[in-house]
């Protein structure tokens, strides 16, 4: 077919060339008529004297208007964007795409260092030297990084590379400011149906100029290709994603009001007087939601708030909270709702990360924000000054189905915490899994030990009850605290934690809880616990799997079946998941075979990725044949239906006959000795052997009894059996730290 | 081969002369073994040049093992014995040099590593002279050698390892740093002389093991102390080592170097070092390179200890 719908122009950035739009040519040359510029001076184009920014747009334009009739779209990369939207303004365009670029420096954002560093000796690095080409060819692929230096060899060949770094402007009184100031004003007012391809791994371009370009143009479609640095183009999934952009039906995302739907129960039950939330510091109705959360939103609003902004939540668990959270939905804000438990240094490293412009929290909390420098946000809220906003007229801010609509924070209870991002789509779909596995009516209730999980209460329609604990210490939650919050609301399912169930068991005298299911999560749960659990709950126990990116991922039915490879069943997948067992060392698919390997999800209430710049991070999601998986770090298997989980992949021990998963072992010497024990790893991957620890008061080899007894209840060839105390979580207070326990262990075997 | 006399040097012989090699043994004293020998030291190479003729490939096994040994008395049979081997292997063409891992020792635990080169420099007078004896062995002996370390061999009849820590236990003397708790690997004597075997049938069929090194474990590693209350138990003795601090124990070594005059001192820096460090080896590659496996193990060695206890031949 010959192309047909138009003529798309590609423009590069500094200091590469058309070479950038490769993949983007071959890709779309069937239907498109293709053209990748050189701009002046650069590439293979003429040399000539300097240009600057109004003279780059110029030839852009005069180009376009020689060169091209028909449909016109434009694609750009790096400084290539604010080249491409300049001309934007004096050219009639169909659409455009954009990547990794900025139309203008972001407020509180530094120069990118590269260039920042390139400007200040810009003779030196840029032309003298090859030094500046280098490095941006660096950032792509080994196989391209020829292509890139191709034109540039040689310092004359260089110039316009000087040039074009120099002519960036910083000040207002550099030469190209204004141009830039125009650039800027055209993007904002601008109606063309724009796509920002993003690579997530820039250094130079990086998050918070995809969020001023956001900030600019809300409704424009975000495509973020999280492995893909600041070359991005040159991905392979940059061109097929910009295919796809094209031939879908609007170009630009709608902007109906689904985040409506997101609060559809609050709304729905905005005369409701009957309680969403019951909690030690008080009650909530439906009503009182509905208008405290419309007065808070007024407040935000009034300070400036705005569609896409993060607002960072330091309110503890609390009617407080739900209030907050409700509040800056209604202003189409994002909630960055913040766990405290790793720590004041991981917390600030996590809100910092995310860019929040104002924060929310009680008397104490904003005190620690101040004091700690949690955040640098400009503005900051008590609930005495939300409760004291404004309701406005404005309709509840419409959000569309891939905006970020929450960020919430791991625990850090498996490797360092993250702030995991939730686009509206993703929550959406998320209430109807969850309340599958919940299956609470309008007026019944749920309890739990997990501070977030308060926020299901308005999203799910449902109510929740705090139990009047230190929400912080999940282990002081018993029988007693369990069986208060039945008696004040209908509660039917409780949300618990390892730690809370054991504690519930101990706690519970012979009587049975009075509801219709418990709810296990955290981390695995062993076949004893849910035993155990099942003897004091009059309902259903269920042992879910799931993280804080995906969840729920299981049904968590038969939670006391062992697994033939070991584990505890976590039930059959929920329809709607993808799940693939990879192999560890060359991520082959083994889902059918029933071997184990690590876990990877896909669902469509997965998280849409990790917020921040964490390369370490940049693995975690990862697209197989079209589908975004999140790599969960967990190993386990699937057999008969049921997916059962091994523990964590960084706990795998690697023997010199393979692989050997922590909980394989840990399950039949536990129940040989009833006692908590950890399998670890000690030696060098490859060559490692499995050490057994038991739970004891200090680091010491175990007496001979017991060393018998675990080389008798196991398989395994075990190396020694040494007692310790079990380092766990904060939060959950039942993830033991193998890694952290292995290297305890190694010292102590080795004689260090 | 030379130092037939030795435990492991009687098994090797004898694993030899099962499978129809011709062996000739030559040492000082006779050994055990019914083989052809001859008598003589390996300080004189004239001796060793003789004895060499008509013969495919030698295992060089002997060594001085004095507990406390004159430097130049140790240099004179580890160092120049085995220029001397090594030089008339060179009508043979094919070595099997045997060494010890503690030649790469560095003052540090050895964790899963494998056989790093024979630095080792320190006061030991042994391993000193094992160290540069390995690296002389390869300088000057013929292209196919292969260099074995055994770590720790025991067995039935071992006077060396087993029959001091029976001797010591019986005694009550016998004392562990920190109550052993390094993880430590050993040999069981039949599994390592099945080691050298096949390190012989590599210098013939192999020539990537050419000039390496390969450290040979039993690759299951224990905690000293669960190892000793093993050995004991095999052995019916019934006694429990003491646990002293590794600070006191090492102190105590160091004093010993400066300050005994004795021919077998209680203790050196370099054995407490040796006792409260984990000494466990990555055994890929050897079990790869040389095509063996350790066949008895822990297990299978300990019943064979256990019925030899029961003879009466353990530790004679």
């Amino acid at each position: 077919m010959a192309p047909s719908r138009g003529t798309v122009v590609c423009v590069h950035g500094n200091p590469t060339w058309g070479y950038l739009w490769k993949n983007v040519l071959t890709t779309l040359s069937s239907q498109w008529r293709v053209i990748a510029v050189d701009q002046t001076g650069m590439g293979y184009s003429e040399r000539g004297r300097p240009r600057r920014l109004g003279e780059r747009i110029d030839d852009l334009v005069n180009f376009c208007r020689q060169e091209v009739s028909g449909n016109l779209v434009l694609a750009a990369h790096d400084w290539g964007g604010a080249v491409a939207v300049g001309a934007m303004g004096q050219l009639d365009v169909d659409a455009l795409a954009l990547s990794n670029t900025a139309v203008s420096k972001p407020e509180h954002v530094a120069v990118p260092p590269l260039i920042a560093f390139s400007r200040s000796l810009s003779s030196v690095v840029c032309q003298l030297t090859p030094g500046f080409v280098w490095g941006a060819a660096a950032m792509t692929n080994r196989q391209h990084r020829a292509a890139l230096r191709a034109p540039y060899r040689g310092s004359r060949r260089r110039r316009a590379v000087r040039d074009f770094v120099a002519d960036i402007p910083v000040r207002s009184s550099d030469p190209s400011f204004m141009s830039l100031v125009g650039v800027a004003t055209v993007f904002d007012t601008s109606r063309v149906p724009t796509v920002l391809l993003w690579g997530g791994r820039d250094l130079v371009f990086h998050h918070r100029f995809l969020s001023d370009l956001r900030r600019r143009r809300p409704e424009a479609r975000v495509e973020r290709l999280e492995n893909a640095a600041h070359l991005a183009p040159l991905d392979d999934a940059w061109a097929v994603r910009f295919e796809e952009w094209l031939n879908s039906d609007n170009s630009t995302s709608e902007a109906s009001s689904p985040g409506a739907s997101l609060l559809q129960p609050v709304i729905d039950r905005a005369g409701d007087e009957s309680s969403v939330y019951v909690g030690p510091d008080g009650t909530v109705s439906w009503r009182e939601l509905a208008l405290r959360s419309a007065r808070a939103a007024g407040a935000l609003r009034s300070a400036k708030i705005r569609p896409g902004d993060r607002v960072a939540v330091l309110t503890p668990p609390s009617a407080d909270l739900l209030v907050t959270a409700v509040a800056i939905w209604r202003c189409g804000a994002i909630p960055v709702v913040a766990d405290a438990s790793g720590g004041l240094r991981q917390l600030r490293r996590l809100l910092r990360a995310s860019g929040c412009c104002a924060v929310v929290g009680t008397r104490r909390t904003l005190a620690a924000n101040y004091v700690g420098r949690l955040t640098k946000a400009p503005v900051r809220f008590s609930m005495t000054q939300l409760d004291r906003g404004v309701p406005s007229n404005e309709e509840i801010a419409s959000t569309s189905g891939s905006d970020v609509v929450a960020i919430v924070h791991t625990s850090g209870a498996t490797g360092p915490a993250k702030a995991v991002r939730y686009t509206h789509d993703a929550l959406v779909a998320q209430r109807s899994a969850v309340q599958g596995l919940v299956q609470l009516g309008d007026h019944e209730a749920f309890t739990t030990s997990f501070a977030a999980f308060v926020l299901l209460a308005p999203v799910l329609g449902v109510s929740c009850v705090r139990p009047d604990i230190d929400i912080d210490k999940p282990s002081t939650l018993g029988f007693d605290e369990l069986l208060a919050t039945t008696t004040l609301a209908s509660v039917r399912a409780a949300w618990l934690s390892p730690a809370a169930a054991e504690r519930l068991v101990a706690t519970a005298q012979g009587r049975k809880l009075p509801v219709d299911r418990v709810l296990l999560a955290g981390a695995p749960i062993s076949a004893e616990l849910a035993n155990a659990v099942s003897s004091v709950v009059s309902g259903e126990v269920l042992a879910p799997y799931g993280m804080t990116e995906c969840l729920p991922i299981t049904d968590g039915t038969s939670p006391t079946v062992v697994g033939p490879r070991g584990g505890t069943s976590t039930g059959r997948v929920l329809p709607g998941v993808q799940l693939r067992i990879a192999a560890l060392l060359d991520d082959r698919d083994l889902t059918a075979s029933g071997e184990w390997g690590e876990i990877w999800v896909a669902a469509p209430w997965m998280s849409d990725g990790y917020d921040g710049r964490d390369l370490s991070l940049a693995g975690s999601f990862v697209r197989v044949d079209g589908v975004r998986f999140h790599r969960t770090g967990d190993v386990g298997y699937l057999d008969g239906g049921l997916l059962f989980h091994l523990g964590r992949r960084a706990h795998v021990i690697a023997t010199a006959h393979g692989a050997v998963a922590s909980v394989e072992v840990e399950g039949p010497v536990a129940a040989a000795l009833g006692r908590r024990v950890a399998a670890v790893a000690v030696g060098p991957i490859g060559a490692q052997l499995i050490c057994v620890v038991v739970e004891g008061a200090s680091l010491g080899v175990a007496d001979v009894a017991m060393t018998d007894a675990v080389r008798h209840a196991s398989a395994r060839s075990i190396a020694a059996v040494v007692t310790s105390p079990l380092p766990v979580d904060h939060r959950h207070q039942s993830k033991i730290d193998r890694t952290r326990l292995s290297r305890s262990v190694s010292d102590f075997l080795a004689g260090r | 081969m030379t130092g037939a006399t030795s435990l492991l040097g009687r098994h090797v012989a004898r694993q030899l002369l099962a499978r129809g090699d011709e062996v000739t043994c030559f040492q000082r004293h006779p050994s055990a073994v019914e083989s052809a020998e001859v008598l003589g030291d390996i300080r004189d190479a004239d001796q060793v040049a003789a004895v060499m003729k008509g013969h495919d490939a030698v295992i060089h096994l002997a060594a001085l093992v004095a507990p406390q040994p004159r430097y130049d008395q140790a240099y004179a049979v580890n160092v120049t014995g085995t220029i001397n081997v090594a030089l008339a292997a060179r009508s043979a063409g094919r070595m099997v040099y045997v060494s010890s891992p503690s030649v790469a020792f560095a003052h540090a635990p050895a964790v899963g590593v494998g056989a790093l080169p024979p630095t080792y420099t320190g006061r030991d007078v042994y391993t000193r002279t094992k160290a540069l004896a390995e690296i002389a062995a390869l300088r000057s002996g013929v292209g196919a050698t292969v260099v074995v370390r055994p770590h720790l061999v025991w067995g039935p009849g071992d006077t060396q390892l087993l029959g001091r820590v029976a001797e010591r236990a019986r005694a009550g003397r016998l004392v562990l740093p920190d109550g052993g708790r390094a993880l430590v690997d050993t040999t069981y004597v039949s599994d390592a002389a099945a080691s050298l075997v096949s390190a012989l049938d590599r210098t013939g069929d192999d020539s990537t093991t050419w000039g390496q090194a390969y450290v040979v474990t039993g690759g299951e590693p224990r905690p000293l102390g669960e190892l000793i209350r093993l050995f004991l138990a095999a052995m019916d003795i019934n006694s429990s080592p003491r646990s002293w601090p590794a600070p006191l124990v090492k102190l105590l070594g160091g004093i010993v170097d400066r300050a005994w005059w004795g021919s077998e001192p209680p203790i050196t820096s370099f054995a407490a070092q040796q006792l409260s460090m984990a000494h466990w080896f990555d055994q890929g590659e050897t079990r790869r390179a040389l095509r063996w496996a350790p066949s008895m193990g822990l297990e299978g060695g300990l019943a064979q200890l256990r019925s030899a206890t029961r003879n009466g031949s353990a530790t004679t």
